[in-house]
């Protein structure tokens, strides 16, 4: 608190202090932020970021920056705010993170974003995962975001709910429970079923996330490589939706409400055993245990797992806009921010897991374990569950299909209103109504 | 203001004297002129925040616009045609219409009766009148978010106390009409005190004599109600519907919070036009089709605004019904007459107006 205090007074005095030098000398625009040019930087994040203490450090390191930081409380809202600003024209924070789902709207923008090359973005580029760096690019080749995190998923379980059903519960034994390298959804399901019929409760905790996972793990998701709209008539992906539909009706969902549940409480509660987990995740998870008051002791835990294969779901990026008036300050600090040293830290406060190669092998090696899943050593989970990930080709509507055309359908399963045929249907009228014919 | 009728005299002996100095042409001026400069800073404003916007917004509906994007090509009234086609654009009327009956008319009604109440001679009178207006104090996202816990479906504190009765849960964000009950809760709990003030404001205005003759003539405390308090604090009554109106058809905040994730529920069940607007701009990005969204909203509540003014201003009239009865006759017997009265009445409606324009502005609850 005291600390926020501080910086909010810092960042007046630094506001202050810039109207000054405004005044005292014009055209000093773009020049290198020092103690007789300081500059006061923007950022916007969302969700679970973990960035506070690097603000401070990066403030020490370069007399004259100051940050100005807003942290949005999840990725949809921080889509509102980024394109709200966008269509106005101006209000985007010097560095914007960019949510993986997203980005494909803001690709359709990205000649409103700094070219990072401009500033430098080959030299850093083999510190990141290529697929990472890949997404950041546009079709023009402009590097318009570094990328911060990725989501490669893991499963995570509830270890004494497992018990209690008389599955294994150490995490090893559940990899192998699940299959291991050949861990499959139909796997996931019997599981579930069994799970289901040995205790009465639910397997997951609602159908929107599993489906996430799943079509984020095909080669061609909503969209086909070169950029054309792959739902209706897409046998592999009715498949699995008919999988799902199955599990949800014998009663394997919970059907919580995505980022709410019951602020946490149904994490405590034991209402479901398995979730989802890309690295991201475990922070969220994180939040929700502690405002329902659970802990450590809740029993919760990630195995090096995940039905059908690798997957990535979500991860960041940190851009600049051109409507920022120092762009080269701010691809510095995104630069930084990004950098492995960094994305360490931001790990640790985060509980995510950073998309630097370098950063990823230190992780591994720290070997430091997660206390709140059990003393799991997430470094050396993920970074094998990041193994064979390949980036998905994500289109202008990729979040409205997942949220507005799946979701409604999803919950028509979730709340037992529909069955598999009719929740299909009803995605595909809405993905007419609210995508082709927009 | 009082008007100095016919003074043909005076102004005809006003031609006669000699040219009038600068200073009482200055004078002449400053009376006539300065009302009207005393009034323009809110029509400036209002041009500015208010036709302007309306203005372009039109301009923007006659485009295809993306949020991102930009201007787009011009299809004129196409968008017109693809909303009105379009079943969430009606899905979102239904919504907001039925919240808005099941907010407004409770909500009217018991902030009249708690005026009533409120008008008596009570101990610690403003220890009252503070209290029901507190709700008014908190602001809506506030509210949105405590009642949208307590009407969680599996852990809220309503389905809890009812099952601890033995009631099965109440799908309050699944089902349409538990979701517009609980929202139209929230809007009550947050404007009826609000409503009350006004009307008891009213109320006090009322001469208290007219009571005591009436109370000695043998009229009871109901029959005082219904007879004296209503019809005197009509006009009231009409600004009260009025407003209540325009905000009960703007209403955004409460169905926003009430389901963080989507647009007003999973299957938009309590979606309202102000959010299928605000999903429309933000999440597919059709600036041109947001645009006609806001406008058709704007004529529905210039409808919608009108109907009501026509209404509330029978329910209570002057008092008794022969009031009614001799103006229909009136109204009968001379045509003419009764013309000229309704373009009276339009051009008071149209003078009203600038307080309901909507644009794009969502105002939370009422």
């Amino acid at each position: 608190m005291e600390f926020s205090r501080l910086r909010k007074f810092t960042a007046l005095a630094g506001v202050a202090s810039l109207a000054l030098v405004a005044a005292g000398c014009s055209g000093g625009g773009d020049k290198a932020a020092s103690a007789d040019n300081p500059v006061t930087l923007t950022v916007t994040t969302f969700g679970t970021f973990g960035y506070d203490d690097l603000y401070a450090e990066y403030e020490k390191q370069n007399p004259g920056v100051t940050i100005e930081a807003t942290n949005i409380d999840r990725g949809s809202n921080a889509r509102t705010d980024a394109f709200t600003k966008l269509a106005a024209g101006s209000g985007l924070s010097d560095v914007t993170a960019i949510e993986e789902g997203w980005l494909g709207s803001i690709m359709e923008v990205s000649d409103q974003f700094v070219d990072l090359k401009e500033h430098g973005a080959e030299d850093i580029k083999g510190n990141w995962v290529d697929w990472k760096y890949k997404q950041g690019t546009d079709p023009n080749g402009r590097v318009i975001g570094y990328g911060t995190d990725i989501g490669p998923q893991a499963l995570c379980f509830n270890g004494k709910l497992f018990e209690a059903a008389g599955l294994p519960s150490d995490r090893e034994k559940v990899a192998e429970l699940f299959g291991g390298k050949d861990a499959s959804w139909d796997t996931y399901f019997k599981l579930g079923r069994q799970y289901k019929e040995a205790t009465g409760k639910a397997w997951y905790d609602q159908s929107g996330f599993v489906w996430n996972s799943m079509v984020n793990q095909m080669d061609e998701g909503y969209y086909t490589k070169d950029g054309k709209l792959n739902v209706e008539g897409n046998k592999e992906m009715r498949a699995k939706f008919d999988m799902l539909a199955a599990g949800t009706a014998d009663g394997l969902s919970s059907n919580q409400t995505q980022f709410d549940w019951g602020n946490g409480k149904a994490f405590v509660d034991g209402s479901f055993a398995t979730h989802v987990c890309p690295a991201w995740m475990l922070g969220t998870i994180k939040g929700q245990l502690e405002s329902a008051g659970g802990g450590a002791a809740s029993g919760w835990d990630v195995a090096d797992v995940f039905p059908g294969g690798a997957s990535n779901w979500g991860g960041a990026f940190l851009s600049v806009p051109k409507s920022s008036k120092h762009p080269a300050e701010a691809a510095k600090l995104a630069a930084w921010l990004t950098a492995p040293e960094q994305q360490i830290k931001q790990s640790a406060a985060a509980n995510n897991f950073p998309s630097t190669l370098e950063a990823q092998a230190k992780i591994v090696e720290a070997a430091k374990p997660n206390e709140l899943f059990n003393n799991a050593p997430y470094g050396a989970i993920f970074e094998s569950r990041a193994e064979g990930v390949i980036a998905q080709f994500k289109g202008p509507d990729d979040s409205v299909i997942q949220e507005n055309v799946f979701g409604p359908a999803l919950k028509m399963l979730d709340s037992g209103k529909g069955t598999a045929d009719e929740a299909w249907n009803e995605a595909v009228k809405l993905l007419n109504d609210l995508v082709v014919n927009n | 203001m009082t008007t100095t009728l016919n003074r043909p005299a005076a102004s005809r002996s006003a031609a006669s004297k000699p040219k009038p100095t600068f200073r009482q042409r200055l004078n002449v001026f400053d009376m006539k002129a300065s009302p009207y400069f005393y009034i323009a800073p809110f029509f400036i404003l209002f041009a500015l925040v208010g036709l302007f916007p309306l203005g372009y917004t039109f301009f923007v509906s006659l485009f295809d616009w993306h949020l991102l994007k930009g201007q787009g090509e011009f299809v004129g009234f196409q968008n017109f045609a693809e909303v009105l086609q379009d079943r969430f654009f009606w899905n979102s009327l239904f919504n907001t219409v039925s919240i808005f009956l099941i907010s407004t008319i409770p909500q009217l009604i018991m902030a009249t009766i708690i005026a009533a109440v409120l008008d008596q001679n009570l101990r610690a009178k403003t220890f009252w009148r503070m209290s029901i207006l507190l709700p008014y104090v908190v602001t809506p996202v506030a509210v949105a978010m405590i009642f949208t816990n307590m009407f969680g479906e599996q852990y809220g504190l309503i389905n809890n106390i009812l099952s601890s009765f033995g009631i099965d849960p109440v799908m309050w964000k699944n089902d349409t009409l538990p979701s517009h009950i609980a929202i139209a809760t929230m809007v009550n709990w947050r404007w009826t005190g609000y409503n009350a003030l006004i009307l008891l404001a009213a109320m006090q205005s009322v001469p208290r004599d007219i009571y005591e003759s009436a109370a000695i003539d043998g009229a009871g405390s109901v029959r005082r109600f219904f007879s004296i308090t209503l019809p005197s604090i009509r006009p009231t009554m009409v600004f009260v519907i009025v407003t209540a109106t325009i905000g009960g058809l703007q209403i955004f905040t409460e169905p926003r919070l009430f389901d963080p994730v989507a647009a007003g529920g999973t299957a938009r069940q309590f979606q309202t036009t102000v959010l299928y607007l605000w999903e429309m701009a933000f999440q597919r990005q059709n600036f041109g089709k947001a645009s006609t969204i806001a406008w058709l909203l704007f004529l529905i509540i210039l409808i919608f605004g009108i109907v009501n003014w026509l209404i509330s201003r029978r329910i209570a009239t002057n008092g008794d019904d022969r009031g009614i009865a001799s103006r229909r006759r009136r109204k009968r017997s001379s045509v003419p007459n009764a013309k000229a009265d309704d373009a009276g009445l339009t051009a008071q409606a149209a003078a009203a107006e600038p307080a309901t324009a909507p644009e794009s502005t969502p105002r939370s609850g009422q």
